[in-house]
C-alpha cells in the first residue's frame, strides 16, 4: 500500500458506469458507489519485473552476505547459523551472474559502473581480492560478511562488462566481455593460471592475474576444486591447475600453471558447455555429445572405463538420453538435461530417485511428474540444472526451483535439515531465473512475477 | 406388506446429484426435493382396503318373530383405520441427506441421498474426493466479502494485466499448493514409498488439511473479466472467493468473485445433475439408476483386486470426461 497514489480516472468511471456495463448485482446502492470514489493505481502499464537475489545455507562464513546473521546488530538477537529458507539479499545493482565457492560467494552485474563484482564469505586466500580492514590498511579481512566490491584491474573500467563469475575451493575467475579472464585466490596448484611461487602467502594478497594464452576470446569459465576450465568462442577447452585425478584432461597427472588446450576425444570438437565442481569434469558438444574426464571413483565415468581416473577427455556414449543440452557435475554425482527437458542422473550419493537408488553407472531418468508435470500442466520441462558438491538444483521453464540431495548445513533451502531423496520445490517469492550451488549454501537470482 | 408406496420408496433409495441455483439456501433446496419425492411416493395408488370380519347382529325384521336367541352373521367389512383419508399419507417424512454443502452465493452440483443411501453419503462426505469449480472473476474491485455482492472497499486499475502475467501468478499459486499437498500428506519423505507415491502423484493428505487446490487453470481472460477452473480438496466457497481476491493482489490490482459454480463433486458431474424442473421422483429414479450403471461400468474397467481392504470399502479410480481426469474416493459397496 505504500506505493499507492490516488488518481481520479474519469475513463474508468465511464467504463464502470451503469450504462455500458452489466452490473452483476441488483442492489442500486452498490451501483452508485461504483461510480464514485477514487481508483488506485499501484503499478503502471510499462512496469518491468524487479530482479532480486535470495540466499540460504550456512551463514557463519559470511557467504550469505548478511552480517546480522553472524554478528547480530541488536543485543537481543541471536546469531543465525543456518538459514533454512530463502532470504532476500539487498544489492545495489541488478545481479546477472552468481557463483558459490567453498564458503564464499561472488556476485556480478553487467553494469558499466566501476563496481561490477561483489564478494562475500571466506577470504583467507584472497579469493575475494584484497578487502582492506578499517583499522589497518595493510591487512585484509579473512571473513567478509557483506557483499564487498572486488577491485578488478580493468584497463577500461567504464566500458568493460563482466559476463560471468566462477568460484572453486579457494580461487575465483571473473570473465569480462572484452578484457579476458581475471583469476584471484589460491595458486598453490596453478589454478589461477600464473606461475606458482614457492611459499607464497595468499592472504592479504593484491594479485589479480589477467590470464593469457588463449587463442580466442573466452566465453565460459568454470572452477573445479583446485583446477579451472575455460571454453573459448571456437569451442576449444583450456585447463590449468591440479591434475592428480586427471581433471585437467591434459594427458598427465601433474599440475599446470598456465592454460593449455585440452585434447583427447575433444580435439576438433566444438564444445558448447563445460562443467566441474569437484574433481570430475564434463563437457557437452554442440551436437549433443557428452565428454568426461577426471575422477571416476564414484562411477561418474564407469560407462567407459574401469579405472578410477581418466586424464584425457573420453566420449561417453549413452543411448536413450537423446541430445544432451546441459551437464552439471558435483563431487560424486552427474546430471544431464536433454533437449526435451528431461533430467538424467548418475554417480554416487542421493541421486533423486528415492533412498534405494544410491549409486548408478548409467543415466537414470528422474520422472517429470516430480517437477510439476501433471494433467493440468502437461508441458512443464526443466530448463537449467546445476550441481553443488552433494546436491542438485533444477529450474523449470515455469520459474520453479527444485532441489534434492544431501542437505549439508541447510543448503537445500527447504526449511528443514534432513536430506531430500527426490526433487522438492523451494518456495521462492518470484520466478527463478538462475541458481548457483555451493557446498553448504546457495544463491538464487529471481525475477518478480509482475 | 409392501405397499406400492414402499416399492417406490425403495426405488428412490440411492445417491443422485441436483443443480443448486445461486441465491438459494441449500436447505430450501433439500426441503423442496424432499417434498417432491414425498408427493411422488404418496401418489402411488393406495393398497386396497383390508377386509376384516365383523359379526353383525341379525336385522330386526327377523328378530320380530319372537325368537330369544341372538343370531349373528359374519360379514367382511373394510377396515378403515389405515385408509389414507383417516391416517394420512403413508410417508410423511423421508430422510434426504446432503453431501458437500454449497453456500447461498454458489451454484452447481449438490449430491443428495435418500434413505439407506445416507450411509454411503457420509462415507463420500468424509472421504477425500476432489471437487471442480468454475470461478468467474472481475478485476478492478475489492469488496469486504470477496464477492461482487459485498461492500466496495477499493477500486484499482488493471490495464497492466496481461494473460501472460495472470498465468504466471496462477503457476506460482499452483506450485505452492502442490507443495502443500506433499507437506500435509504426513508421509515420511525419506522412504522409498514416499518417492513412489510422489512419482505417481498419489501423495495426498489423508486426514485434516487446510484447503488445497490440486489444479488451477485459466479458462477465459478478457479484462476485466476472467474465468478460472479449480480442482480442490477440503475447500469452502468463501475460500475460493478469497483465492480470486489474492490473485488480484498478486497482480498488484484487486479482483472480486462474480460466481462460483461447482462442476463436479467426486464422481458426480454437472452433465447428470438434475435441474429445477426435474426434481421429481421419476427423474430421480432414473438418475439413480444411471449413476449405478455408470459406476458398475467404471468398476468393470478398473478392478484392482490387490487393494481390497478388510472393510467394505474399495479405493477406485474413474476416468472422467470433465476437464480433470482423475478422482480418488472411498466408496461403500452397497451403493
Amino acid at each position: 500500500m505504500s506505493l499507492a497514489y490516488l488518481r481520479l480516472c474519469t475513463q474508468h468511471r465511464l467504463a464502470l458506469g451503469a450504462r455500458g456495463y452489466a452490473t452483476p448485482t441488483n442492489d442500486p446502492r452498490s451501483r452508485e458507489l461504483k461510480d464514485e470514489g477514487p481508483v488506485f493505481q499501484y503499478v503502471g502499464k510499462q512496469r518491468k519485473p524487479n530482479h532480486k537475489v535470495f540466499v540460504w545455507g550456512f551463514s557463519y562464513t559470511g557467504a550469505l552476505g548478511i552480517p546480522s546473521f553472524v554478528v547480530p546488530d541488536s543485543g537481543r538477537k541471536k546469531p543465525r547459523k543456518y538459514q533454512l529458507t530463502p532470504y532476500r539479499l539487498e544489492t545495489e545493482q541488478q545481479i546477472s551472474s552468481a557463483a558459490c565457492g567453498y564458503g564464499f560467494t561472488l556476485l556480478s552485474s553487467s553494469t558499466k559502473d566501476l563496481t561490477k563484482v561483489w564478494g562475500m564469505g571466506l577470504n583467507r586466500d584472497s579469493q575475494l581480492g584484497f578487502q582492506r580492514t578499517q583499522q589497518d590498511r595493510h591487512k585484509s579481512y579473512d571473513y567478509v560478511l557483506e557483499p564487498s566490491s572486488v577491485p578488478l584491474p580493468l584497463a577500461r573500467p567504464q566500458q568493460t562488462r563482466v559476463v560471468q563469475v566462477a568460484c572453486g575451493r579457494a580461487h575465483s575467475l571473473v570473465l569480462t566481455d572484452s578484457e579476458g579472464v581475471f583469476s584471484l585466490g589460491n595458486n598453490a596448484y596453478g589454478q589461477c593460471g600464473r606461475k606458482m611461487v614457492e611459499d607464497e602467502v595468499y592472504s592479504a594478497s593484491h594479485i589479480i592475474h589477467k590470464m593469457e594464452g588463449f587463442d580466442n576470446p573466452v566465453t565460459q569459465v568454470v572452477c573445479g576444486q583446485d583446477h579451472s576450465l575455460f571454453l573459448t568462442e571456437t569451442g576449444k577447452v583450456y585447463a590449468c591447475g591440479w591434475g592428480a585425478d586427471g581433471q585437467t584432461g591434459l594427458g598427465h597427472h601433474n599440475m599446470c600453471a598456465r592454460p593449455v588446450a585440452v585434447g583427447g576425444d575433444l580435439a576438433g570438437v566444438k564444445v558448447q558447455q563445460v562443467t566441474t565442481y569437484g574433481d570430475c569434469s564434463m563437457a557437452v558438444s554442440q551436437d549433443g555429445q557428452l565428454y568426461g574426464w577426471g575422477n571416476s571413483e564414484y562411477l561418474q565415468l564407469s560407462s567407459v572405463t574401469e579405472a578410477t581416473q581418466i586424464n584425457s577427455p573420453r566420449l561417453l556414449p549413452f543411448e536413450g538420453v537423446g541430445k544432451v543440452t546441459q551437464v552439471a557435475c558435483g563431487g560424486t554425482q552427474v546430471a544431464i538435461l536433454n533437449e526435451r527437458g528431461e533430467v538424467f542422473v548418475w554417480g554416487y550419493g542421493i541421486l533423486g530417485k528415492g533412498p534405494n537408488l544410491s549409486e548408478s553407472q548409467t543415466p537414470e531418468l528422474v520422472p517429470p511428474t516430480l517437477f510439476g508435470r501433471s494433467e493440468f500442466n502437461p508441458a512443464v520441462t526443466v530448463s537449467r540444472i546445476h550441481c553443488g558438491l552433494n546436491h542438485f538444483a533444477a529450474v523449470t521453464d515455469r520459474g520453479e526451483l527444485f532441489v534434492w540431495g544431501k542437505n549439508v548445513r541447510g543448503c537445500l533451502g527447504i526449511g528443514k535439515k534432513e536430506d531430500q531423496y527426490f526433487p522438492w520445490r523451494v518456495t521462492v517469492p518470484g520466478h527463478v531465473v538462475d541458481v548457483a550451488c555451493g557446498v553448504d549454501h546457495m544463491v538464487a537470482l529471481v525475477k518478480s512475477v509482475i | 406388506m409392501t405397499t406400492p408406496s414402499v416399492r417406490v420408496f425403495h426405488k428412490l433409495e440411492g445417491l443422485f446429484s441436483i443443480y443448486k441455483p445461486p441465491g438459494v439456501h441449500w436447505k430450501l433446496v433439500r426441503d423442496t426435493v424432499e417434498t417432491n419425492l414425498l408427493k411422488g411416493i404418496n401418489a402411488a395408488p393406495p393398497p386396497g382396503p383390508r377386509q376384516r370380519v365383523q359379526f353383525l347382529a341379525e336385522p330386526t325384521s327377523v328378530m320380530a318373530e319372537g325368537s330369544s336367541e341372538l343370531t349373528l352373521s359374519a360379514a367382511s367389512v373394510p377396515a378403515l383405520a389405515h385408509h389414507p383419508l383417516v391416517s394420512g399419507p403413508e410417508f410423511q417424512h423421508i430422510g434426504v441427506g446432503v453431501g458437500h454443502r454449497l453456500d447461498v452465493f454458489s451454484s452447481g452440483v449438490l449430491v443428495l441421498g435418500v434413505g439407506q443411501a445416507n450411509k454411503a453419503l457420509t462415507d463420500l462426505y468424509r472421504s477425500h474426493v476432489t471437487r471442480d469449480y468454475t470461478l468467474e472473476g472481475e478485476l478492478g474491485m475489492a469488496t469486504d466479502n470477496f464477492s461482487h455482492t459485498g461492500r466496495l472497499i477499493e477500486r484499482t486499475t488493471y490495464d497492466h494485466i496481461t494473460r501472460d502475467k495472470l498465468e504466471r501468478v496462477l503457476a506460482m499459486m499452483q506450485g505452492s499448493n502442490q507443495k502443500a499437498l506433499l507437506t500435509y500428506s504426513k508421509v515420511d519423505m525419506s522412504t522409498q514409498e514416499a518417492y513412489e507415491l510422489a512419482v505417481k502423484g498419489e501423495l495426498r493428505p489423508d486426514g485434516k488439511s487446510p484447503p488445497i487446490m490440486t489444479g488451477l487453470r485459466l479458462l477465459h481472460f478478457q479484462p476485466p473479466h476472467f474465468t478460472l477452473e479449480v480442482q480442490c480438496l477440503n475447500e469452502t466457497q468463501r475460500y475460493l472467493c478469497r483465492i480470486l481476491h489474492e490473485v488480484g493482489l498478486e497482480l498488484r490490482s484487486t479482483a472480486v468473485c462474480k460466481g462460483v459454480r461447482r462442476t463436479r463433486d467426486g464422481p458426480f458431474t454437472i452433465q447428470h445433475a438434475l435441474t429445477h424442473q426435474h426434481w421429481t421422483s421419476p427423474d430421480v429414479i432414473q438418475a439413480i439408476r444411471q449413476y449405478r450403471s455408470s459406476r458398475k461400468a467404471g468398476k468393470a474397467k478398473h478392478t484392482q483386486p490387490g487393494k481390497d481392504t478388510g472393510t467394505a470399502s474399495q479405493r477406485q479410480e474413474m476416468a472422467e470426461e470433465a476437464p480433470v481426469n482423475r478422482v480418488y474416493f472411498v466408496f461403500v459397496k452397497l451403493f
